[in-house]
């Protein structure tokens, strides 16, 4: 349940205020509810009596029939309310929760940084949250809510009408409503867990098998792979049912507890009538406030269906929102002079392989002179790059950022002198400026005009309607070229001390790529570059070349 | 007009619900017993209450009555629980047809014929296929019980009084206006409330994909402050429609309170006998009057349920539309079933005579006329968008033809013979497919009893052991989508490992070197032609110059026709 308590904090601290009017409104609904079922029936049985006794002329209808009616206004009013406040809280804590998010897994380390980039991973977080976003609206503002109501109908229908009667009616109603829950909580865990799980193999191995239809064909395991695909959906349906029938039972126990506390109150209450202890119309009055009080424990159903999967979710959630900090206790800050770069024998060797993907690997650039990484596809040009930018640990060896060793760098310090263009970087949706802008908060429009005329882009942002032109989800308006392009202005534009490239002319025609590569250089002209070279055009660039092998 | 469009969604609906049999229809039915129980449970109190007047009540009695109330209250209980479980159970049924179905028919479809994406088809497969269950569950059976209870319950207020059965007649022709307001109101609401969720989603993913660079760009801290802010606007926009939207359904919470508080004044004034009129048996029995205030609640509790499931049936309805308009297209589905059958037997020759393919609707693209020999190596050129995936997937019975016929092995491909065929054929395609189990498993799919010397054999063939030894795992790296990657060469060498590993009489690769460095390119010529060498026919759609001068033979598509 820690992990679910956790969520919680995190939502009721996104605005107290909102969420506590809220639940104040969720019970001043309820306990409108009550009093208008249990005044009506405390009315009509009363007038009954009045009307037999023959005393019905002096009997005050007045009260009792504008309270009725100010109960039956005011409640649907204060419902008006409730729902807007806690869907404003509701709101307001989907936008926290994701924001937290992002900024959990921004502080990651990076491969799990990388692993969200999967669809998979990024589907199953997706789901995860928005299994989360019911937490407030239907765990604990019904729970809370219905607590301090049964609490108040304890307090006045031992008043009004008689301990007994509200003792049992309460207690019935709580202890019911509190073992469905609690049976939903401990049960459904398991089952919603693995529904989950199989949800997600059932779509991996269905779009597995839709992609590689043409190749099961081949080999003449195209309905092994159906079935497969099957197999996954039946297993994820049987637990889906498994979880269905928990919350059948649940539910079967909340509505039978709210019988008996009705026939309990019927029954104490008509007993006490008989032998003359309770009048009539307050025996009423106890059962009709008992049947009204069944709207209190009603709501959560649907809480006890889904709190199963919101435990797990919770779970894997709160994981990723305090994910362990990357930078590694570094502190240095870095020295006034323009940093060089260094590797002195590196060796990189992925966990688990069977041979180094790199060894010994020795080269430096100083301020104002580039080096290219030659070598054939899968040699570790791409790999090097991501050790250098401390993206992937180094097996032996040392690189030093400035004359000092990069783990003693500060995150933020070392972001700052190393500019670094992977070989798959992403755009946002939103305007050119605002793509920039991450790159350079700093950055005004004739900054960022001239970084995007060093890379060829200024006409073609030009024809898109200037830097506020919107692109795209990931950047769609833009070719596969210029999108490449624009994440390399936005690294030009951090004028870094050290600049790492990676295939940045990747896509381009010669004379833009020349173009493209000399624009870097009169970008950034005292950077040291390391580029990773694919093609002539960038080998023959650079003042140096190293072949890895 | 919008009765018109809505139309086929409905069907479809239909359609999708009536393959769970009456097992529906009986668990909605089931719910309206459930909710009918009430009555009886009403009448029980009201004599009990009314007994306590008039002093008719003892001892028996009253535990009788509270006895039946607890008893009827655990009976409808167990119906509505028996009610859930039939539908859960129907709903089930449903899911599980609706997606073979649909996957029988989308995994089968030919990889040349225009469709939706394979996410697109997964999504729907998986989670849009399920927003049917709360269609199904929750809102045809509210919708059964508004249809049966508000006229059961009038009819009975009307035995007793005619008074409250006039103030519900008041409520009840609005119920159909009540319905429309609240559901266009709802539905407003509820989707706007998904739009919300899903463009926060969207906005989530996008930044969540664009991490790393964020990361090395040091943006984190403004990214995750421009996020908020425009969470924020969203949730303005949001709450301005909301505060409209949640006004209509107060509307109807509005008169339902409003017409149970009429009926609580009038049957306590006629109780006083401070009105004279609107019952039967004049004056109004308190036993009358008590049954009929409880009866009241439950006139419009169906129509709140109604509108509370509202969204079930927009979504289900987004949902059919989709699945009708998946369905409207029937796809070409590739020849023969992709079942493992004995393979074809003799020299694997290939000719094809007159071969037209339909490669979109009215673009019928012709072919050359040729023979291959078995055994011979060829090329297959043409410009770019000639056709030249088209023509190497009709070879391997991969897309239909539509006219013409194609020759393989002596026999004429068809539906038939197209399973032994590929059991000869090992095909490279353009962009490599792994599937997301270990790299072993997926050099295996085609040689099943393959060893581990054959694997690494087969490795050697491309230069490929370095590749393995590189990863993380060796041969038991997962890769795919989250595991970890290999070039875009590298994954070229071990489709063409894969081939080897296979030992397939004739080999189809499409354009096998394009995109890749000279190194790699040379690598993966080797490779084919080693094939080759081992006696396997060859067949290589390409423009690479160099790799068609090593072929024997060519055929030329020539230019678009």
């Amino acid at each position: 349940m820690k992990p679910l308590w956790t969520i919680f904090r995190l939502v009721w601290r996104a605005d107290r205020w909102t969420m506590t009017r809220g639940i104040a409104l969720a019970v001043v609904v309820l306990v409108m509810g009550v009093a208008l079922l249990g005044l009506s029936g405390w009315f009509i049985v009363g007038a009954g009596a009045a009307g037999l006794a023959g005393t019905g002329a002096i009997f005050d209808v007045f009260r009792p029939s504008a309270g009725v009616r100010f109960l039956a206004l005011g409640r649907t009013a204060a419902r008006y309310g409730e729902r807007l406040l806690t869907h404003d809280a509701t709101l307001k804590a989907l936008a926290v929760l994701r924001a937290r998010l992002l900024a959990g897994i921004a502080r990651a380390p990076f491969d799990r940084m990388r692993q969200v980039r999967g669809a998979q991973v990024l589907n199953r977080l997706t789901a995860d949250v928005d299994a989360l976003d019911g937490v407030a609206l239907r765990v604990v503002i019904p729970v809370v809510a219905a607590v301090l109501t049964l609490g108040l109908a304890l307090v006045t229908l031992s008043w009004l009408v008689d301990p007994a009667v509200a003792l049992w009616s309460v207690l019935s109603l709580a202890i019911g409503a509190g073992l469905a829950l609690a049976l939903a909580a401990r049960r459904s865990a398991r089952p919603s867990r693995l529904a989950q799980a199989m949800s997600q193999a059932f779509r991996v191995r269905l779009i597995d098998h839709l992609r590689g239809r043409s190749m099961l064909a081949f080999s003449g395991q195209l309905s092994e792979s159906e079935a497969a695909v099957l197999a996954a959906d039946t297993r994820n349906r049987k637990h889906t049912l498994e979880v269905a029938r928990i919350e059948r039972r649940a539910g079967a126990l909340i509505s039978a507890s709210a019988t008996m506390a009705a026939a309990g109150a019927l029954l104490i209450g008509a007993e006490m009538a008989r032998s003359g202890t309770l009048a009539p119309s307050l025996a009423a009055l106890g059962f009709f406030a008992t049947l009204a009080l069944a709207e209190t424990v009603a709501p959560l159903r649907r809480g006890v269906a889904e709190i199963g999967a919101m435990r797990e979710a919770a779970r894997r959630v709160t994981r990723m929102l305090d994910s362990p900090v990357e930078d590694g206790g570094g502190s240095y800050a870095g020295a006034e002079a323009l940093a060089d770069l260094a590797l002195q024998d590196v060796t990189i060797l992925r966990p688990g392989a069977a041979a180094p993907l790199l060894t010994s690997v020795t080269l430096s650039v100083a301020p104002g002179e580039s080096l290219a990484l030659v070598g054939r596809s899968g040699a570790g040009k791409s790999t090097l790059l991501n050790a250098i930018a401390g993206l992937e640990p180094v097996a032996a060896g040392t690189v030093l950022i400035g004359g000092t060793p990069l783990l003693k760098w500060s995150e933020h310090a070392l972001r700052i002198r190393l500019g670094y263009l992977p070989q798959r970087s992403a755009l946002v949706s939103g305007t050119i400026a605002q793509n920039l802008w991450l790159g350079q908060p700093e950055a005004d429009a004739e900054r960022m005009l001239e970084c995007l005329n060093r890379v060829c882009l200024g006409d073609v942002v030009a024809r898109l309607g200037g830097l506020e032109a919107q692109l795209g989800e990931g950047g769609r308006g833009l070719s596969g070229g210029e999108a490449r392009r624009l994440t390399l202005a936005r690294v030009l534009l951090r004028n870094p001390d050290i600049l790492l490239l990676d295939e940045p002319t990747e896509g381009l025609d010669r004379d833009t790529a020349n173009r493209v590569l000399d624009g870097i250089r009169q970008a950034c002209p005292q950077a040291a570059i390391l580029i990773a070279a694919h093609r002539a055009e960038e080998r023959a660039w650079a003042d140096q070349a190293l072949a890895l092998q | 007009m919008p009765e018109k469009c809505a139309d086929p969604a409905a069907a479809r609906l239909t359609q999708a619900a009536a393959c769970a049999g009456g097992d529906l229809g009986r668990g909605g039915w089931m719910s309206v017993l459930s909710a009918v129980l009430w009555l009886p449970q009403a009448a029980l109190v009201a004599s009990v209450l009314s007994g306590l007047l008039d002093g008719t009540a003892t001892d028996r009695t009253i535990w009788l009555a509270a006895g039946g109330f607890a008893a009827l209250g655990l009976l409808r209980a167990a119906i509505q629980a028996l009610s859930d479980r039939v539908l859960v159970e129907a709903v089930d049924h449903v899911l599980a047809r609706e997606r073979a179905e649909l996957i029988a028919t989308q995994g089968r479809r030919s990889p040349m014929s225009s469709g939706p994406g394979s996410a697109a088809v997964a999504a729907l497969a998986s989670e849009k296929l399920a927003m049917l269950a709360p269609f199904l569950t929750r809102y045809r059976p509210s919708s059964l019980r508004v249809r049966v209870l508000p006229l059961v319950i009038w009819g009975v207020s009307l035995w007793h009084s005619w008074a409250v059965a006039v103030i519900l007649l008041v409520a009840g022709p609005l119920i159909p206006m009540f319905m429309a307001l609240v559901g266009m109101a709802a539905r407003d609401a509820s989707e706007r409330q998904m739009d919300e969720i899903g463009s926060l989603n969207t906005l989530l993913m996008e930044r969540l994909n664009a991490l790393v660079d964020i990361r090395l760009l040091a943006a984190a801290p403004r990214v995750v402050a421009q996020f908020e802010g425009q969470a924020d606007a969203l949730r303005q926009r949001t709450m301005a429609v909301l505060r409209v939207a949640f006004l209509s359904s107060t509307v109807l919470e509005l008169f339902s309170a409003l017409g149970v508080a009429l009926v609580a004044v009038y049957v306590g004034f006629a109780l006083l006998g401070q009105i004279g009129f609107g019952a039967w048996t004049t004056p109004l029995t308190v036993r009358e009057g008590i049954f009929l205030l409880l009866l009241a609640p439950e006139f419009f509790q169906p129509l709140r349920d109604l509108a509370a499931a509202w969204h079930d049936k927009a979504a289900a309805t987004a949902v059919a539309r989709d699945l009708v308009e998946i369905e409207a297209d029937t796809p070409s589905a590739l020849l023969g079933s992709g079942v493992a059958v004995a393979p074809m037997s003799g020299p694997p020759s290939i000719s094809a005579r007159g071969v037209r393919v339909a490669v979109a609707p009215g673009q019928v693209v012709s072919y050359p006329d040729f023979d291959l020999p078995a055994g011979r190596t060829c090329a297959l050129i043409g410009p770019s968008g000639r056709g030249k995936t088209v023509l190497m997937s009709a070879l391997a019975g991969l897309v239909p033809i539509a006219g013409g016929q194609i020759t393989v092995a002596g026999q004429r491909l068809t539906a038939e013979t197209a399973d032994a065929w590929r059991m000869r054929v090992g095909w490279i395609p353009q962009s490599p497919h792994f599937f997301a189990e270990t790299l072993q498993a997926n050099l295996r799919r085609a040689a099943p009893g393959a060893t581990q010397a054959e694997l690494w054999r087969a490795l050697s063939a491309v230069q490929a052991e370095d590749v393995v030894r590189r990863l993380p795992r060796g041969l038991q790296t997962r890769l795919g989508e989250t595991g970890t990657g290999v070039s875009g060469g590298e994954a070229r060498r071990l489709m063409v490992a894969r081939a080897a590993l296979g030992r397939a009489d004739v080999i189809l690769a499409d354009e096998p070197t394009a995109n890749l460095d000279s190194e790699t390119t040379a690598v993966v010529t080797a490779g084919l032609l080693e094939l080759a060498r081992n006696g396997a026919s060859l067949i290589v759609a390409t423009h690479d110059p160099v790799l068609v001068a090593q072929l024997e033979l060519r055929i030329d598509l020539g230019d678009v026709a």
